[in-house]
């Protein structure tokens, strides 16, 4: 089986190598024979990577520790639902997780649209079949998970050979969540593939108008969406399983998967100014480019071992490789844009400072600041090395300074850009829009303030929140009340059957107000609380409105882990509220302990206790225990994010009437509006309807 | 001396009794006791200068990533501060009682460990870049979109009658029945 699977990422190497020369022969020679065959190719390399990825779960699941890679990370005890995730825990294993989802991507992509857009997927085929090239070679030659044991005999000929048991899953990984997040944030990564390929493809082939745009839209939503999910669900694991009360330590990896976000979801608004009016298509095709360099920057981090991070479990090096990639990836893109700069012209031109293009611009550019310090921060201990030669550190102090500021700003505009008008927006509008929000959020302030709320950046963050939420509440009132009076219905029916007309706008919305509900979950971190003490059999401690009394200690075992329990009751006001079991479990096949959080959650705030062992000076049981104020409202933001994102992805259900922009494109020509549309407004088709 | 009204009297007998009263003596005494028994701290509770400092200097376990004030050691036997970590944080703590300032304690660290101690960057030399570039690029670009912003209203060129001379009629009319077996 081991052979088979080597075998089928050989092949799959080979056909990707096809796809992507036949490929190129294809649209040289423009015979369609052979562009058929290329992509016909890129969607058989899914197959054999699949087949490879089947027959490396084959040997998690028999136990086969004749494969290093499964010595490494699985044991006989590990049960069935943690062998399936240890496909993930090494780099051999995730490389070839990497092939398998971008070979799905690939797939999706090329077989929904075999019969469209002819002039345009063979450019995509051949800049997917590139990428693929690149980890199938890493796959094969660099870290192939199929490499077996050996060992000489007696004759001292080496031959193949097998542990009775492995070394186990590290115990970090052994989590729920850890099943799901790395899929998740791999998802995201490669799932930005798509739109650079498309990107790179259209400006290779100078594919007229705005179309890839079109056409990337929704694999750019679901990669960011997974993107944000895998984030989402990394800070609940550190959260639940790190034991230390906090979610977010902007360690290096962390800040990896965040800087491809951040710029993707840049793309997500400035794309609109290109749809909507023609403009920022440099900045467009760039955004799509850098989001992918990121990508590959984030799995580089991870895997190079290049900075510290508590990721430390996934490192190796083959750092140059990426670094070589990445190289050739920023080339080509130059290359790419210079040779065809005079097509990324911009159709119009701003009208007005005060106006939603203008909002996009720095939203996009607060963005790009943002992720710059991140990715500033995360890469300076390298530089720091590099220039005077000794490291220094950047821990969460440096990036929590640097980034809230602009967090704040990002925030504003947040509330800001969908109250301005396209093209300019007057003054009235102005006063219209704003004077409630804004009063309201003073308000809210204020009121904070008198009630003790006195940490500055928290209240900052509550005022704009507020502000933000009664945009977007303002929003769909205004819409509802317009359409309720239109077709004689009530409001809340109205605001359903307006969310539907349109719902990537609407649907928009709801990630806003996702987004806020996140900030005010990390504003809810200033006034966390902590105290550690030691607590034998009938003591108590006390954090916040909690009494927490110990009432046992006790041991369990079975094959895989050995674990000490405390037991403690929470008590409020004096009344028992709860139990709460904090673990430690030891693994003995990798000779690691882990802790176990137990939590009491509300929606106001988290109890957080972590059952820290045995005091080494005395032997006395630790009780570490955290209050931190509104953590549910991260978890409950990041789930009305992926509503929002859902909604935004479903078709309108009736045609949105969208006010007439200034001029049309008919087949790659501006013409003036009049000329190709005799009305003053324009009935969109659903899918594209946005505003 | 302060002399009281009858009214002060009795309000002060008052305040005196439900403060040093039977009940609430035995209340404090309670308190008191149980304070005792109750819980002892993990480890020497510590001033808060020196908790702000022992959030400044990183764990130098080698197994950790965290600040020595705040040493969780995931993975490790007991999930406190570790060794390392106390004996950094008893440091700090002599130091202090050495008054010391709190400069000299963090340059102390840096000359024991290295400057990879410091949690931070210190805004000093090639490092005090790490501060000044994250709040400098910003800047830069939001003038460079102001910039952009101008320019574009200031030029604003008739566009309408500008076409790509690359974009052929024969590959516009391909594009064209491109889009349409699209939408079908």
């Amino acid at each position: 089986m081991d052979i088979a699977g080597s075998f089928a990422l050989l092949l799959a190497l080979i056909v990707a190598a096809y796809a992507f020369c036949a490929g190129i022969a294809g649209i040289i020679t423009r015979r369609t024979l052979l562009t058929k065959s290329a992509l016909n190719a890129g969607m058989a390399v899914f197959f054999l990577v699949t087949f490879a990825v089947g027959a490396l779960e084959y040997f998690f699941f028999t136990d086969d520790f004749s494969l290093a890679y499964v010595a490494e990370h699985s044991n006989r005890a590990l049960p069935l639902f943690y062998k399936f995730a240890a496909l993930w825990a090494g780099q051999e294993g995730s490389l070839l997780w990497w092939s398998w989802l971008l070979s799905t991507f690939a797939f999706l992509v090329l077989f929904i649209n075999r019969k469209k857009h002819p002039e345009l997927m063979p450019y995509v085929g051949v800049v997917v079949a590139g990428v693929q090239i690149f980890f199938l070679t890493l796959n094969n030659f660099v870290s192939n998970a199929f490499n077996v044991l050996g060992a000489p005999d007696a004759n001292g000929v080496l031959r193949v050979a097998s542990l009775s048991d492995g070394r186990g899953l590290t115990p970090l990984l052994q989590y729920p969540e850890m099943v799901i997040h790395p899929p998740m944030l791999y998802l995201g990564y490669t799932g930005f593939t798509i739109p650079f390929a498309f990107a790179l493809a259209a400006l290779l082939g100078r594919y007229p108008g705005e179309k890839w745009i079109h056409i990337t839209r929704r694999w750019t939503m679901i990669a960011w969406c997974f993107q944000t999910v895998g984030i989402l669900l990394g800070m609940h694991w550190a959260y639940a399983m790190l034991g230390w009360g906090g979610y977010w330590e902007w360690d290096p990896v962390e800040n990896a998967s965040l800087l491809p976000w951040i710029t993707g979801t840049a793309f997500l608004h400035s794309v609109m100014m290109q749809e909507k009016r023609g403009m920022m298509k440099v900045w467009n095709v760039w955004l799509v480019f850098t989001t992918f360099m990121l990508c590959i920057l984030g799995t580089l981090l991870t895997r190079s071992g290049m900075v510290n991070s508590v990721h430390a479990f996934a490192q190796s090096s083959i750092g140059g490789w990426f670094v070589s990639f990445l190289a050739i990836v920023l080339m080509i893109c130059f290359l790419a844009y210079w040779k065809n700069r005079d097509y990324l012209r911009s159709d119009n031109q701003l009208d007005s400072l005060v106006s939603r293009e203008s909002s996009f611009l720095f939203n996009n550019l607060v963005l790009l600041a943002g992720c710059f310090a991140v990715l500033w921060g995360t890469l300076f201990p390298i530089l720091s090395e590099w220039v005077v030669g000794s490291k220094v550190s950047v821990g969460a102090p440096f990036f929590n300074k640097v980034n809230v500021p602009i967090a704040m700003f990002l925030l504003f505009l947040t509330g800001v850009g969908p109250l301005l008008a396209w093209r300019k927006t007057s003054l009235d509008a102005l006063k219209r829009n704003f004077a409630w929000p804004l009063a309201g959020g003073l308000l809210s302030g204020v009121v904070a303030f008198i009630f003790g709320f006195h940490e500055f950046y928290a209240l900052v963050c509550l005022i704009l929140s507020v502000f933000v939420v009664l945009t977007i509440f303002a929003e769909f009132f205004r819409g509802a009340r317009v359409l309720a009076a239109r077709e004689n219905t009530n409001l809340l029916t109205a605001v359903g059957s307006l969310t539907m007309r349109n719902t990537r706008r609407y649907g928009g919305y709801v990630v806003h107000f996702g987004i806020v509900l996140i900030f005010i979950g990390i504003a809810g971190s200033a006034f966390n609380k902590d105290t550690q003490a030691e607590l034998n059999v009938g003591q108590s401690l006390r954090i916040g409105p909690y009494t927490i009394l110990c009432q046992n200690f006790d041991s369990t075992a079975n094959d895989n882990y050995q674990s000490a329990r405390a037991t403690l009751e929470v008590f409020s006001n004096g009344k028992s509220e709860m139990m709460l079991y904090p673990e430690r479990r030891f693994f003995p096949a990798s000779g690691e302990t882990e802790t176990i959080v137990a939590t009491r959650s509300s929606a106001l705030r988290d109890l957080y206790v972590v059952y820290a062992g045995r005091s080494p000076e005395d032997g006395n049981p630790v009780i570490h225990a955290y209050l931190n104020p509104l953590v549910k409202c991260i978890w409950f933001g990041g789930l009305v994010v992926v509503l929002g994102t859902g909604l935004a992805l479903v078709p309108n259900r009736r045609p949105a009437i969208v006010l007439s922009p200034v001029t049309d494109r008919v087949w790659g020509e501006t013409v003036p509006r009049s000329a190709a549309a005799p009305a003053v407004g324009a009935i969109q088709r659903g899918a594209d309807a946005h505003d | 001396m302060i002399r009281l009204s009858p009214k002060g009297k009795l309000y002060a007998a008052r305040a005196y009794r439900s403060i040093f009263g039977r009940g609430c003596l035995i209340f404090f005494a309670l308190v008191i006791v149980l304070a005792m028994f109750a819980v002892s701290p993990a480890f020497a509770q510590q001033t808060e200068r020196a908790k702000a400092l022992g959030m400044r200097v990183k764990c130098m376990c080698g197994g950790c990533n965290d600040p020595a004030g705040a040493c969780f050691h995931s993975g490790g036997e007991f999930s406190g501060p570790c060794a390392t970590a106390k004996v950094m944080l008893k440091k700090i703590d002599d130091r202090i009682a050495h008054g010391k300032s709190d400069d000299r304690i963090l340059k102390e660290f840096v000359q024991e460990y290295g400057p990879t101690v410091l949690v931070d960057p210190p805004a000093a030399g090639f490092d005090w870049t790490a501060w000044i570039v994250p709040i400098v690029v910003p800047i830069i670009a939001i003038f460079g979109g102001w910039m952009i912003v101008r320019r574009w209203r200031q030029e604003a060129p008739d566009l309408s009658a500008q076409t790509d001379a690359s974009v052929t009629r024969d590959l516009l009319a391909r594009v064209q029945h491109d889009v349409e077996k699209s939408e079908l």
